[in-house]
């Protein structure tokens, strides 16, 4: 027997009444600061919740302490400089940011990424959305106190890692998008460490469920907690896996499928009543579906093996070392592309679906070499705001899951 | 599109010993498993030449750098790490780089410069390493960055490889 969502929302909302009522402390409100240093706020999130007893009256979310001012910085340094600067905005999922910026330049420029390059993208992509769950499980579980799931959760995520290390150079802020698609073609070693590390993979994601769904504290601390109706998730915009936890089946990678997503098959979990235990059930299958589209596009890539992987495209795309010596020709596209890349007049926005949610940059170009305005929606921003209406009546000790499950990156957030 | 199952915790769950008892068992079970830790300043990951770590000046044969000073790595670097001013010098290649400066603490190792450079003289080493008493020493100069082309062989083979794609068709340009 099941209840309904709005029921257990009704129910909720009078047993917070009712809560409050019942404190011996009742009527003497404080006012407490969590964050911006605090560890459970995942970043530099200030929270200044107004008590009353152990239960939140009100809560503020204050953000804006890690404002680096990228969309700025974007219009300042040009088109192709401010690849390293995406990686720096979600950096749990550097390459999805890259291949967002990406994707909204291409589309202003009018370039096409050749096929194996698309393959790449989204084989990055489904990597990073893995590994940004990985950070989610880990972390939240660590701030309700299992420590255990925190190391199984960074072991998996080490393998990525060492993937990526193996493949970009790099194990964070890796740069590898260019436009036109990217920097190299995967090769023998990073390809066996990925093949090794999937076949495994789903075994671990079991393992973590063994842990946590039937867990008592896991579930005590999450079931009923936060809960985001339908028409609220929508009224409040939130997106990602807060979205479809809510159970409205919303993914980008369905609805409009960008760098060949349609070919892929693979399911979108949503959740019925939209607490931070559906939540966490869309994230764990989202993981496992991840890790199958993961392995159709290593398939993909064998199939396609020695296609190109970057365009061709020589007024955005710079030539190859090796021609640079031998062609003046491609030495002066070298130095124009380097000091002065220009794109078309107009205006792009083509959205992704991040591990967070819609995560897009709007773009406008004048023409010149750098961008007149780069907007960034960042879909944390939205996540955020969404914390006081569910936190108000909860027990000061929710917030942790409740900022857990939400699973928001303050460089995102703030830029 | 799949609806997530929601799990109602069963007796034995939520009796919440036996759960304790299952978790101690796992405990017991990783401690004779193959240690995962690495112990990082004594056990570092191993440097191959896809790691991307500072960029170095190459060295030619002749004890001359590669470098031209033309610019470009200068104006493609995103974090303004790099500055350069050239001169003249009585070699065959006649332009060398009077100062050529990478500020370690700006430098995000993205290898934009890497990429950049026409004349193959710069290139990402494996030296990740940095550490300093003052910000001054930590802004490398000619003498700090320069490589002979030998020790840095294997990232230049191996960033003509990547490169390789076009080899054939670029003839069409
Ligand atoms: S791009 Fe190469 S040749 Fe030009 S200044 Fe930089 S290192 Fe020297
Ligand atoms: S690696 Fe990047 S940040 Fe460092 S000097 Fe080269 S271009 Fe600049």
């Amino acid at each position: 027997m099941s209840t309904t969502r709005s029921q257990v929302f009704e129910y909720e909302r009078g047993a917070a009444a009712q809560e409050l009522k019942d404190d011996p402390l009742h009527g003497e409100a404080m006012v407490l600061n969590m964050g911006p240093q605090h560890p459970a706020t995942h970043g530099v999130l200030r929270l200044v919740v107004t008590l009353d007893g152990e239960t939140m009256r009100d809560v503020d979310a204050d953000v804006g302490y890690l404002h680096r001012g990228k969309e700025k910085t974007c219009e300042s340094l040009g088109w192709a400089k401010f690849f390293p600067h995406t990686d720096r905005l979600d950096y749990v999922q550097p390459l999805a940011n890259n291949i967002a910026y990406a994707l909204s330049i291409e589309k202003l420029a009018g370039i096409q990424v050749p096929e194996r390059g698309q393959i790449l993208r989204v084989l990055l992509m489904e990597v990073s959305r893995i590994a940004a769950h990985l950070i989610y499980l880990g972390t939240t579980c660590i701030d309700l106190g299992a420590i255990t799931m925190f190391f199984a959760c960074f072991k998996e995520r080490e393998t990525i890692y060492n993937f990526l290390d193996a493949y970009t150079g790099h194990r964070m802020n890796n740069t590898y998008v260019r436009i036109g698609g990217v920097y190299a073609d995967l090769d023998e070693t990073s390809t066996g460490i990925l093949r090794t590390w999937l076949k495994d993979f789903p075994r671990a994601v079991d393992t973590f469920e063994k842990f946590l769904t039937g867990n008592r504290i896991w579930y005590d601390r999450n079931r009923n907690i936060g809960i985001i109706d339908r028409q609220m998730a929508l009224d409040w915009s939130l997106n990602g896996p807060n979205l479809r936890g809510a159970g409205v089946d919303a993914d980008l990678r369905k609805l409009e499928p960008y760098s060949g997503y349609e070919r892929y098959d693979f399911e979108v979990p949503v959740g019925t009543v939209g607490d931070c235990y559906d939540r966490y059930l869309v994230r764990v299958e989202e993981m496992r579906q991840s890790a199958r589209i993961c392995v159709q596009a290593l398939d993909l890539l064998e199939k396609t093996k020695g296609g190109e992987f970057l365009s061709e495209d020589r007024r955005y795309v710079l030539p190859p070392k090796g021609d640079v010596h031998r062609s003046m020709e491609e030495l002066i596209f070298q130095f124009k592309i380097v000091t002065d890349l220009r794109l078309p007049k107009g205006e792009a926005y083509v959205p992704i679906e991040s591990s967070k949610g819609e995560l897009g940059f709007y773009l406008v170009s004048d023409g010149t070499a750098k961008p007149q305005r780069c907007h960034i929606r960042a879909p944390g921003l939205m996540n955020v705001q969404a914390i006081p209406i569910l936190s108000r009546g909860r027990l000061l000790s929710d917030m942790v899951s409740l900022i857990g499950s939400l699973d928001f990156v303050m460089g995102e957030v703030d830029r | 599109m799949v609806i997530v199952k929601r799990k109602e915790l069963s007796f034995a769950e939520r009796l919440y010993l036996p759960e304790i008892f299952r978790a101690l068992s796992l405990t017991f079970r990783n401690m004779f498993q193959r240690e995962i830790t690495r112990q990082y300043p004594e056990e570092p990951l191993p440097k191959t030449e896809v790691t991307r770590g500072q960029p170095r000046l190459v060295e030619l044969e002749e004890g001359s750098l590669a470098c031209v000073s033309c610019g470009l790595c200068e104006a493609a670097c995103p974090a303004y790490a790099i500055t350069i001013d050239g001169g003249e010098t009585e070699n065959f290649i006649e332009r060398e780089p009077k100062l050529f400066e990478i500020d370690m603490l700006r430098c995000i190792l993205c290898g934009f410069c890497e990429e950049a450079c026409p004349k193959d003289a710069i290139f990402m080493s494996d030296e990740l390493e940095l550490a300093g008493f003052t910000r001054k020493g930590l802004v490398y100069g000619i003498d700090k960055l320069r490589r002979p082309r030998a020790a840095l062989q294997k990232r230049i083979d191996y960033v003509y490889r990547i490169n390789d794609r076009w080899r054939n068709s670029s003839s069409t340009h």
